[in-house]
């Protein structure tokens, strides 16, 4: 069965320098699947090169099946992508942010899903018609994710969700991520966070200078451990 | 289509809540129109001025009364150009050409009054134009505008959430290229307005609407280049720096440089040097008051055998009449021959100027601007022609009347006996021998015609300027 996400033997460079060498993966449909890593990791660009924004010096990246260097816009019409600064206009409030990233996406949507998507990432109603500028940065990263889920799409690619959120929302924000993959999304976040990594991802993929050095599973409806990822993700880190 | 639109409408939204840039905006448009308004009406007035100074002179010309014609020689006339309707928005050389010409017997003299010897004291601010402000402050306006236009997408990480709902780089582009169309747009405004103005005032449509077309041309060059820079460039800071350096040469170094290179290139010697060499010639060529100068025994053995009389007295016409005659064609003839040359080293220097239009887009559209309006060169050239012929053409029906109408034997005497004086005193209709002059621009298609070269040097930078941001786009990178 073709896997939403994969990337065989994948590496990229940036600016002349190699980000990640010969890294392979596959992300099952409705799975949520987290790289973890950390800083300068390849992370970011991991999720960069599956948007077609980076291509790769070698290996292949696909996207249903499909290589993102032959077809960059299946590939983006078939992710939704939340960055890690949650790039939206600080102009504009949260329903104009709404309403012009998916007119961008030939996404035509009711207010009331507006609403709807706002109230899941619990958005406060009074904040809405405020300009984005106003906003704390968990706020804005609140309106970046409803658009990631405005968009409906088979996949997500999620960079540093829980950046700036507060405690409760991290919850809610997990809560959110499991029941999109109970639902059939497809999910590759990348984060330095085990501890939330291991409380929502199935798996769990350690990734440190550029290469993919340890995997873990969840089994048996468990949890994957966070103190064998931790350890695992520490020892990594310092050796 | 639709998503240009969407894109433009947002980049707008942007603009009208920056203060900044409303405050600038708010202050152009401010300037333009205060500007245009002052220049209509300044140009209005001017040009009923100088077309009841022409009525006038013919008038007082007319109203000479009975005296000798050479007198009405010296006595001279007025040739004024009036400002065309579009000088209004393009007062060209005008400003520094002069507006009118004494015209009198024996002497080309330049042309006077030009406003910037008036306004001398007010020094460059004396001739802040429509066209100045077009030309100049609104590409600055559209590198404020627009100088980060995809760059500031790509510093606030916007331009990979857009890019990655689905959107290519060349239609992001083309949406902040539409917004920056419609802000060129509206500033056409009062340059539409004034155009319809000089149509209203009588300026045939194709000009106006050519000037209009060429502006607009001009602008979108700018906004293109704009574009360019703010899709190519990686900061902000280096995109404006850039930008503005490219406003000051093509809007500020080229010209300067150009009008240096053509006066070095080709060289045209001063009036006073070529008004020397000028009056040795005219020596060599007699004095037309002097019906005995040697210069003239020639033309008198001619005269004579033409008429078969022995003497100069037996002629049936007035010796001294055909003297001044004979005389004035000579030296018209060298005079001509000098201005001529001038004209055409004046032109070629022009023409010379204008190719810097291949290096700055500032240069085409001032050439343009000049052309369209009736305010340039060349047309100041034919006001000097065409005065001259009107010169020429009454000097000589006067000394026509001076060699028929009276008795050569009266005009010996007439400083010694005043019966003769008298008698050789002309009836003041034979003033009606001057016509009427009333300068007009060329017509229309010869002036578009003429514009044609700027023209295709302003659609070679817009070319140039769209392929460079339609590529950059293309390759647009997060």
């Amino acid at each position: 069965m073709t896997s939403p996400l994969e990337a065989r033997s994948l590496s990229l460079n940036r600016e002349g320098n190699a980000v990640l060498n010969g890294v392979s993966f596959a992300v099952a449909e409705g799975e949520v699947f987290a790289l973890l890593g950390g800083n300068g990791a390849g992370k970011s660009s991991t999720l960069l090169a599956f948007l077609g924004f980076l291509e790769p010096s070698g290996g292949e990246i696909l996207v249903n099946g499909k290589s993102v260097a032959d077809d960059i816009a299946a590939a983006r019409s078939a992710i939704a992508y939340l960055p890690e600064a949650a790039a939206l206009y600080g102009h504009m409030t949260a329903y104009e942010n709404l309403n012009y990233f998916l007119d961008l996406a030939g996404k035509s949507v009711k207010k009331a899903d507006y609403d709807d998507a706002l109230n899941r990432v619990a958005l406060p109603i009074e904040a809405r018609s405020r300009r984005l500028q106003s906003y704390s940065k968990g706020m804005r990263q609140k309106t970046a994710i409803a658009l990631a889920l405005l968009r409906e799409t088979p996949i997500l690619l999620l960079d540093e969700p829980t950046s700036g959120l507060d405690p409760v929302a991290i919850d809610e924000f997990h809560d959110l991520v499991k029941d999109l993959a109970g639902a059939g999304q497809t999910i590759l976040m990348v984060t330095h966070d085990v501890y939330g990594a291991c409380q929502v991802a199935d798996r769990v993929g350690l990734l440190r200078r550029g290469q993919l050095v340890g995997s873990f599973a969840a089994e048996n409806g468990e949890r994957i451990d966070t103190e064998t990822v931790h350890a695992a993700f520490a020892e990594r880190e310092t050796a | 289509m639709n998503m240009m639109f969407r894109i433009a409408k947002e980049e707008w939204r942007l603009w009208l809540r920056s203060k900044v840039i409303v405050v600038a905006t708010l202050i152009v448009a401010v300037l333009l129109a205060v500007t245009s308004v002052l220049t209509v009406n300044r140009v209005a007035s001017e040009q009923s001025q100088r077309l009841a100074q022409q009525f006038a002179a013919e008038e007082t010309f007319f109203a000479q009364p009975d005296r000798h014609p050479h007198r009405m020689v010296h006595y001279g006339h007025y040739a004024f150009r009036p400002p065309p309707p579009l000088a209004a928005f393009e007062p060209g050389v005008d400003a520094v050409t002069g507006q009118s010409i004494f015209l009198e017997g024996h002497r080309q003299n330049t042309p006077m009054f030009a406003d910037t010897k008036a306004a001398a004291d007010l020094g460059g601010f004396a001739s802040l134009t429509p066209a100045n402000l077009y030309q100049l402050l609104l590409p600055l306006l559209l590198i404020v505008l627009g100088h980060a236009l995809l760059l500031r997408e790509r510093e606030s990480g916007t331009l990979a959430v857009m890019l990655a709902q689905g959107q290519s780089g060349v239609s992001l582009a083309m949406g902040k290229a539409l917004a920056l169309l419609a802000v060129i747009a509206i500033f056409m405004l009062p340059l539409i307005a004034v155009a319809i103005h000089s149509v209203v005032q009588g300026e045939n449509g194709l000009a106006a609407v050519s000037l209009v077309g060429g502006y607009f041309l001009y602008l979108c060059v700018w906004g293109a280049i704009v574009l360019a820079a703010s899709i190519i460039l990686k900061h902000r800071a280096v995109s404006l720096g850039a930008l503005i350096f490219i406003w000051l040469f093509a809007a500020l170094i080229v010209p300067r440089f150009a009008i240096n290179a053509s006066s070095a290139a080709i060289e045209a010697p001063g009036k006073i040097e070529s008004d020397l060499v000028m009056l040795a010639e005219q020596r060599k060529l007699g004095d037309g008051h002097n019906a005995a100068d040697p210069a003239f025994q020639r033309l008198q053995k001619e005269v004579l055998e033409q008429y078969e009389v022995e003497k100069i007295e037996d002629l049936p016409i007035n010796w001294r009449g055909v003297v001044a005659s004979y005389s004035e064609a000579e030296l018209t003839d060298l005079l001509n021959g000098y201005a001529e040359n001038r004209m055409e080293q004046e032109a070629n220097q022009s023409g010379l100027f204008k190719l810097f239009g291949l290096a700055s887009p500032t240069i085409a559209i001032g050439s343009v601007s000049r052309t369209l309006a009736g305010t340039d060169l060349s047309t100041h050239h034919r006001f000097l022609r065409e005065s001259e012929a009107l010169r020429f053409d009454f000097v000589q029906s006067l000394n026509e009347v001076h060699a028929t109408e009276l008795a050569y034997e009266d005009d010996l005497n007439r400083s010694s006996d005043p019966e003769a004086e008298r008698r050789t005193r002309v009836n003041s209709e034979a003033w009606r021998v001057l016509d009427e002059f009333r300068f007009a621009p060329d017509s229309a298609s010869d002036r578009v015609d003429r514009a044609s070269f700027a023209f295709g040097m302003l659609f070679a930078w817009l070319i140039l300027a769209c392929a460079v941001a339609f590529f950059a786009a293309r390759r647009v990178r997060i």
